[in-house]
């Protein structure tokens, strides 16, 4: 029988670089969560996250994006399944998968009277660094986050992004081989959110596996290496980009002002060429409209069955 | 080490958080009892003369400021942690639940040692005498502190609610002290009360404490008692801290 103790926990210093069971970072297979009261969140969701490789899940509110980040961070205990982190049961030895993880929650507290500086510190010696690792892990962090100025700064005092900073920072703390960030950048300004970016794809580069769920489909189509969209607990999609468009049918959108409508709103019609597109605009006499390629929103909407806009159709 | 390392890690961190209410912490696990011995020895008249009462008003305030420390405070943080999403953040990282919970015992022992320490030295200046046997004294609190920081565990780990949460540790904490023969003999509680209270942890350390404080080192039978009882809250406070959810 497998055991946290048997397993040997490896100190988390050793980073991106250190030696680890698997290639694979993340592998779940049939991940279920099926809550006592009868509510099923997830159903069977099979899914491979390699080293090196950023993955973002998108999906409606509700869909079941954070039970399944929940599942694979060990916060929650599937009904059936199995999740590997580097080959590592997670189930079965959920502290010495999270030795390879940084994990940004969608929701946590801080400690209000601790400042920036003490809560990178002393959660650096919580993940096994040194003092003196912990004291440069906590200053690079710092620094690549843009919170030099905040760093003596008590947490009582900070606004909400830079709140949420922090928490992104402390999962980024020994450089973990894999990070789980749940809507990293929720509530972030855009310069902010862009930094964050900055600093996510820098450690992938560095040979870090991210897996991050996200409501910002700008986000999904620039960070992401493959992309899932999750929908009533199911994956119902994964793939880079142009595989996901690959699966549009009708992959041209024309988008003009409902003329009619009295709230001004814009209609979206899909067709399968420019010219079936410029077609219909003619036909329908319209003088202002745009026709473009369809892109991962539409992607989104059409597999989700989300409609955004009002009188949003398929031609 | 680990363990070692992650148990000081969690203690500074309550410690360094608790820097701006640390004064009326430790004031008010002070402050109470003090007015308690003071209250106990006004009520009792004439009875207050004797030594062996004021002494006993002396030990029953000194288990009074344990149990308001290790279940009303010690309960207070960890539900706090636990409803303002702090313990999620713990969550996240590669630390055994009992190392989190025993990072806060740790903080429970330093406010213990500072609150039985100034309770001794306000009967000194009340004129009790006595002559604490120090070693016997610091063990009876540490096992005092740790059967009841388990009562303050478990209700952390079970309440629906902070304001649920809160109000039981309260009232545990002072009830305990009030429904146990503490500040007044078994035989003046009611009957239908006097075999039950002399079972609770409260009542074997206050036996301890009272005993440990003229030098005494006949504890063998509380300490025991204080020992498993220790066991008992301690081991199921772990079993339902959990970070993670079924």
């Amino acid at each position: 029988m497998i055991t946290e103790e048997s397993l040997q926990l490896k100190p988390q210093r050793q980073g991106v670089n250190q030696v680890l069971p698997s290639a694979l970072a993340v592998r779940t297979r049939g991940l279920v969560k099926r809550y006592k009261d009868g509510t099923v969140a997830n159903r069977g969701i099979d899914l491979e996250v390699r080293r090196g490789e950023l993955i973002s899940i998108l999906g409606p509110n509700g869909a079941g994006k954070t039970t399944f980040l929940r599942q694979v961070t060990t916060e929650l205990r599937p009904s059936s399944g199995s999740v590997e982190i580097f080959g590592v049961d997670a189930i079965a030895a959920p502290r010495r998968a999270k030795q390879m993880m940084g994990i940004t929650p969608q929701e946590a507290g801080l400690f209000e009277s601790l400042t920036v500086e003490e809560h990178f510190q002393l959660f650096a010696r919580l993940k096994n660094l040194s003092g003196a690792e912990a004291r440069a892990a906590a200053a690079e962090v710092i620094e690549s986050l843009g919170l030099s100025a905040e760093a003596r700064k008590r947490i009582s005092t900070l606004s909400g992004g830079q709140r949420r900073r922090i928490l992104i920072g402390l999962a980024l703390l020994g450089h973990p081989p894999l990070l789980v960030l749940d809507e990293p950048t929720t509530g972030l300004d855009p310069s902010s959110r862009r930094g964050v970016w900055g600093v996510i794809r820098r450690t992938v580069t560095d040979g870090a596996a991210v897996i991050l769920s996200t409501h910002y489909i700008e986000e999904a189509e620039r960070l992401s290496d493959r992309i899932g969209i999750i929908a009533q607990g199911r994956l119902i999609a994964f793939g880079t980009l142009d595989e996901l468009l690959g699966r549009l049918e009708r992959s041209y959108r024309l988008s003009y002002l409902d003329q009619l409508d009295p709230f001004g709103n814009i209609c979206v019609c899909y067709f399968a060429s420019f010219t079936e597109a410029r077609a219909h605009a003619g036909r329908e006499q319209l003088s202002e409209y745009s026709i473009a390629r369809a892109s991962l929103e539409d992607v989104y909407f059409t597999l989700t069955g989300e409609r955004f806009a009002k009188g949003e159709t398929e031609a | 080490m680990k363990r070692l390392t992650d148990i000081i890690c969690v203690f500074r961190i309550q410690l360094m958080s608790m820097r701006k209410e640390a004064g009326p912490f430790f004031l008010a696990a002070l402050l109470f009892p003090a007015a308690m011995y003071l209250f106990a020895r006004a009520v009792s008249g004439a009875e207050a003369a004797s030594e062996q009462n004021r002494l006993r008003f002396l030990a029953g305030s000194i288990v009074f400021s344990l149990s308001l420390t290790s279940i009303s405070w010690l309960g207070y943080l960890l539900l706090e942690n636990r409803f303002t999403g702090r313990l999620k953040l713990f969550a996240t990282l590669p630390l055994a639940p009992s190392s989190y919970i025993m990072g806060i015992l740790v903080f429970a022992f330093a406010q213990a040692i500072l609150g039985t320490t100034a309770l001794i030295l306000i009967g000194r200046a009340f004129g009790v005498h006595m002559q604490p046997n120090i070693l016997m004294l610091g063990l009876v609190v540490m096992l005092t502190v740790l059967c009841l920081c388990g009562f303050g565990a478990i209700i952390a780990a079970r309440a629906r609610s902070f304001t649920e949460g809160s109000i039981l540790t309260d009232a545990l904490g002072v009830g305990l002290v009030f429904v146990a023969p503490v500040y007044y003999t078994t035989d003046s509680m009611p009957h239908g009360l006097q075999a039950i209270s002399q079972l609770l942890p409260t009542a074997f350390a206050a036996r301890a404490v009272e005993t440990t404080l003229t030098g005494g080192y006949q504890v063998r039978e509380p300490l025991l008692a204080l020992g498993l009882m220790a066991i008992a809250t301690l081991t199921l406070g772990f079993r339902l801290t959990k970070w993670r959810e079924d």
